[in-house]
């Protein structure tokens, strides 16, 4: 056991070298880039298996025309595999000139799946046909432009934890015409998604110096006030449901509602003495949104960051942006 | 599960319909060769696959599947006796082919049904290399490759006939490479012995001989072999062709020797001094699955692989299963077997015993009034001429046990074989050595290639009498009962009788009197003619003699370069097409010119910002360069005249302004400025 083990580790670390050598090599190859368009030195072709199964068939057919001396299906065996050289260049052509933009990726909590959005393009007046595009771990997409210059594309990439998530290289790949042959590319589109802080509940308030907020928040159902959520309870009103939850397949949950005296609040680093640095942004993330929810305005301290309060949809980016790139590069590394 | 999700994984309807098509197409040709149970299997597979898609019937389970393929391959045994032959194959192959219909889910299955589509295609070849048919399997190429296409292209709901194009279109660019490979190729000999068809009849004259059975081929209209000679083709009345010799008389029917009954020094032909001008001949002969070949009389094969017997016929080691070329001298004038050896004289007298006691009275009769042998030919056939015999394709069964006493002095009615049986019987009975020839007579002259059409209507048996100081000399005793029968055919010969073809009321060779179905047939047959011989009959040989033409000597670096570079010229253009149309489209004339300028200013320090239209970059060229100002808003000005419309569009115009546009851009005023 001992030794499959160590047999095992030295696997993986040689099968890590070599993937890393050969991201190195890609990296040469097919620089990052924002846009890219397909040619040669982008392109890899390999037989696929239906290929390889093809190849068994021309033998097949081959022996037949030998043994039986029939010129026609002579014929045949080699009308077939010129055809295979000939779909060669159909395959190639299929994803030649394509030129792919990166367009946006949607920031996300962690556990959450990032939207990347990408715009393809052709450039002749020639058609391709079945694009599969796809992100290791990520959603697919199969789209075709034919009747159409350029489309949209949105794929979705399950993002890891705080700061900048990389989804690696995409994969570009076709098997039209035949499905003999795999063409396929591995781009970097220089596309990263930003990850939020995973948001945590805390009962304790965004603490403050100058004793902001005033006032304590209390429950009371019926108001206006997003106050957080709690797991449904029978008699709770239907509208109080958080149904996008429960359509994301969560248990019930029903939103609670508060009302505060004051309207002003400041998120900051020092409310939370002695605890760790994720947790500490896990709850200033669930203020954040806690707050934007009420519509009420709040700013940002943490150390070398100070965010003035306000409220909004762009105000609540930047608030969570900061939270997701605090100490990144030490927390990356 | 993720990958499944994607439409990728799924069979767009539109590739389903073309499978179908694709497999009823290629089925089609076989349905007269299946029994009718595996043809109605296959269209209750076909109805049920039509229930599928509509959603009414569910996908056969496990249990099903394994009892439909064990069910299939036990009736197929049933049906043939055998599962190893060539047809059972095709038979177990079309079953498969009909059940994974009903498995058809995922692409995995289409990818083995087309695949299994290409290979049933190809085994329709082993069947027929008939032009038509070859260019109707071409046809199911394609439908069969426009299924793979169809396969690949998503979320193609509908049928479209358009997907067509694209599949012909490869198969078209595939096209002179095949034929490149076709001629260069390597042809070797069999690697194995395959499984042969077991129920192809043996066609053509058989090995053995009763009364009726010429007869009975000559109702056929098929093509036994066609001839191309090199010079003249010789008078109808001198082309006998013989395939057999039969020299044994036993139980009322006549064979030849067999192999193992000559004696050794009997194996091999004596030798004969040829005389007079040969006549060269090409035979294209259609497979018979027989070993004997066809040939005017003194024949000798003129290439390797045919070997010549002792009564001087040609044979092949090897029974015809496919078309056979062969080439051949004959010197017609060649006197056969100028001594007789006495094994072979006591051979060709030989006769059963007690047979036939009129029959050898009344040869022994004419012989006692003629002078010598010869004479005594000729009382015979006068006896022929004289009483009333009648020539008929529909002669009376002959049921007595001296069949040729009954022939000869009751019915008098009779085919050539009966007249050819009689006349030998007689000469061996007086003691002139003979032996009954069969083969074919005549031929259909082709005047479209000046080929001779044997058919199997010309089955024919005539007879070979030993004179001294002559050899073999032939006799037809049939000539003698029927003059036109020789001259003219067996058409002509039996024209009062009605009886020419009587079984097959549509061949084309009943309306030979109509002049364009005449030439329509005589058309199409020179075209199988040079189809086969060109092109189904290209083998090792042909091809050696060819490549030997082409490039002087044979060598593998000759072959392989000879591959390489076709490829390169053919495929070279296909992909040049195909990535022109994928690159960009050049820019109009006029927005290079505005690049251009852009270009002169981003050398100045204007560099135009993304989507900053060509209007407002020109005033802020001419904002941020006042010495430029006029000249830059000019040339933007007449720019935008000519891309935004308002300029005239006829071609003319539009050259005059492109012209001063480009002048525009010469007379920059920074030249001077920076020089």
């Amino acid at each position: 056991m001992p030794v499959n083990a160590v047999e095992t580790a030295r696997s993986a670390a040689e099968s890590g070298r070599f993937s890393r050598q050969f991201s190195r090599w890609l990296d040469r190859r097919i620089p990052p880039a924002r846009s890219v368009t397909l040619d040669q030195r982008r392109i890899f072709i390999f037989p696929s298996l239906p290929g390889l199964f093809f190849f068994v068939l021309l033998l097949l057919i081959l022996l037949t025309a030998i043994n039986y001396q029939n010129n026609m299906a002579y014929a045949v065996a080699f009308l077939l595999a010129t055809l295979f050289v000939v779909s060669i260049l159909h395959t190639y052509a299929n994803l030649a000139g394509l030129t792919l933009h990166a367009l946006s990726a949607t920031p996300a909590f962690p556990g959450q799946r990032s939207e990347f959005r990408l715009r393809l393009q052709r450039s002749g007046k020639a058609a391709h046909y079945a694009l599969r595009l796809s992100w290791p771990q990520g959603s697919d997409s199969v789209v075709s432009l034919a009747d159409r210059e350029s489309c949209e594309v949105a794929l979705y990439v399950p993002v890891g934890n705080r700061g900048w998530h990389n989804p690696g290289r995409l994969l570009l790949e076709s098997r039209y015409p035949l499905g003999l042959l795999r063409c396929w590319t591995w781009l970097d589109l220089d596309l990263q998604a930003l990850v939020y802080p995973r948001p945590l509940p805390t009962t304790a308030p965004p603490g403050g110096d100058g004793g902001r907020p005033e006032g304590n928040a209390r429950e009371t159902a019926g108001s206006d006030d997003f106050h957080g959520f709690r797991s449904y309870r029978p008699g709770d009103s239907l509208r109080q449901v958080h149904w996008k939850a429960v359509a994301r397949g969560h248990s019930l949950q029903s939103k609670v509602y508060a009302a505060y005296a004051s309207r002003t609040a400041w998120l900051d680093w020092e409310a939370f003495p002695g605890i760790a640095t994720e947790q500490r942004l896990s709850y200033l993330c669930y203020w954040a949104l806690a707050l934007e929810k009420r519509g009420e305005d709040y700013g940002l301290t943490l150390p070398g960051v100070d965010i003035a309060p306000a409220s909004g949809e762009a105000h609540q980016d930047r608030v969570l942006a900061a939270l997701a790139l605090y100490q990144h590069g030490a927390a990356a590394s | 599960m993720k990958r499944a999700a994607a439409a990728g994984t799924l069979i767009p309807r539109n590739a389903l319909v073309w499978i179908i098509i694709s497999q009823f197409a290629l089925l089609a040709p076989h349905l007269l060769r299946l029994p009718l149970w595996l043809v109605l299997v296959y269209l209750g597979t076909a109805v049920w696959r039509l229930l599928l898609f509509q959603g009414r019937a569910s996908f056969p389970g496990r249990l099903v599947r394994a009892s439909l393929a064990l069910g299939g391959c036990v009736a197929v045994f049933l049906s043939y006796g055998n599962l190893l032959g060539l047809e059972p194959t095709v038979a177990l192959l079309l079953i498969a082919f009909a059940f994974k219909l009903l498995e058809l889910v995922k692409p995995k299955d289409a990818y083995v049904l087309l695949f299994l589509g290409y290979f049933i295609c190809v085994i329709g070849f082993l069947f027929s290399q008939d032009i038509l048919f070859v260019l109707y399997s071409l046809f199911t190429l394609v439908l069969v490759t426009t299924g793979l296409v169809a396969l690949h292209r998503p979320r193609e709901d509908h049928f479209r006939l358009g997907s067509l194009r694209l599949p012909a279109l490869m198969l078209a660019q595939a096209f002179p490479l095949m034929l490149v490979l076709f001629f260069l190729f390597p042809r070797i000999g069999p690697l194995w012995t395959v499984p042969v068809k077991s129920h192809a009849a043996k066609t053509g004259v058989s090995d053995f001989m009763r009364p009726g059975d010429i007869s009975e081929l000559s109702q056929s209209d098929d093509v036994a072999f066609r001839v191309q000679f090199e010079g003249d083709i010789p008078p109808k009345s001198e082309l006998y062709w013989r395939g057999l010799v039969f020299s044994v008389l036993e139980e009322g029917a006549w064979r030849s020797l067999r192999y193992n009954e000559l004696p050794g020094l009997e194996l091999r032909p004596p030798a004969v001094e040829p005389e007079g001008e040969p006549l060269a001949y090409t035979v294209l002969m259609l497979p018979t699955q027989q070993n004997w070949l066809y040939s005017l009389r003194y024949a000798q094969p003129a290439q390797r692989g045919i070997l010549s017997t002792a009564d001087y016929r040609l044979y092949s080691p090897l029974e015809i299963e496919e078309q056979l070329q062969y080439r051949v001298r004959s010197w017609p004038g060649t006197p056969l077997d100028p001594e007789l050896s006495d094994w072979r004289r006591e051979t060709e007298l030989a006769l059963p015993v007690q047979d036939n006691p009129a029959t050898r009275a009344l040869a022994q009769r004419l012989r006692d009034g003629a002078a010598d042998s010869a004479a005594f030919v000729d009382a015979v056939l006068q006896y022929f001429r004289d009483e009333p015999f009648v020539y008929t394709l529909q002669p009376p069964l002959l049921t007595a046990e001296n069949s040729m006493d009954q022939f000869l002095l009751q019915t008098r009615r009779g085919f050539c074989e009966h007249y050819a049986y009689a006349f030998v019987v007689m000469m061996r009975a007086a003691g002139v050595p003979a032996r009954v020839v069969a083969g074919y007579q005549g031929g259909e002259i082709n005047p479209v290639n000046r080929t001779v059409i044997v058919h199997q209507f010309d089955a024919h048996a005539w007879a070979e009498v030993w004179l001294k100081g002559r050899g073999w000399v032939r006799i037809d005793p049939t000539a003698a009962v029927s003059p036109d029968r020789i001259e003219l055919g067996l058409e002509e010969a039996v024209a009062a009788e009605g009886s020419f073809l009587a079984n097959s009321p549509l061949s084309p060779l009943r309306y030979r009197g109509v002049n364009w179905v005449n030439m329509l047939r005589l058309r199409y047959d020179a075209l199988t003619y040079r189809w086969q011989s060109w092109v189904t009959g290209f083998d090792g040989e042909e091809q050696y003699r060819l490549l030997q033409d082409l490039f002087g000597s044979i060598r593998a670096p000759v072959f392989a370069g000879a591959i390489l570079l076709s490829g390169m010229v053919v495929l070279v253009p296909v992909g040049w097409w195909l990535l022109q149309r994928r690159r960009p489209r050049p820019l109009p004339p006029e927005q290079r010119l505005f690049l251009e300028f852009c270009e002169q200013m981003r050398r100045r320090g204007m560099t135009r910002a993304t989507g900053e239209a060509p209007g407002s970059f020109g005033r802020r060229v001419a904002r941020e360069a006042p010495q430029l100002a006029g000249w830059a808003m000019q040339f933007i000005d007449a720019f935008e005249q000519l891309e935004y419309g308002g300029a005239p569009r006829d071609a003319a115009a539009y050259r005059q302004h492109l012209a001063g546009l480009r002048q525009q851009l010469r007379r920059v005023p920074g030249h001077r400025h920076q020089g």
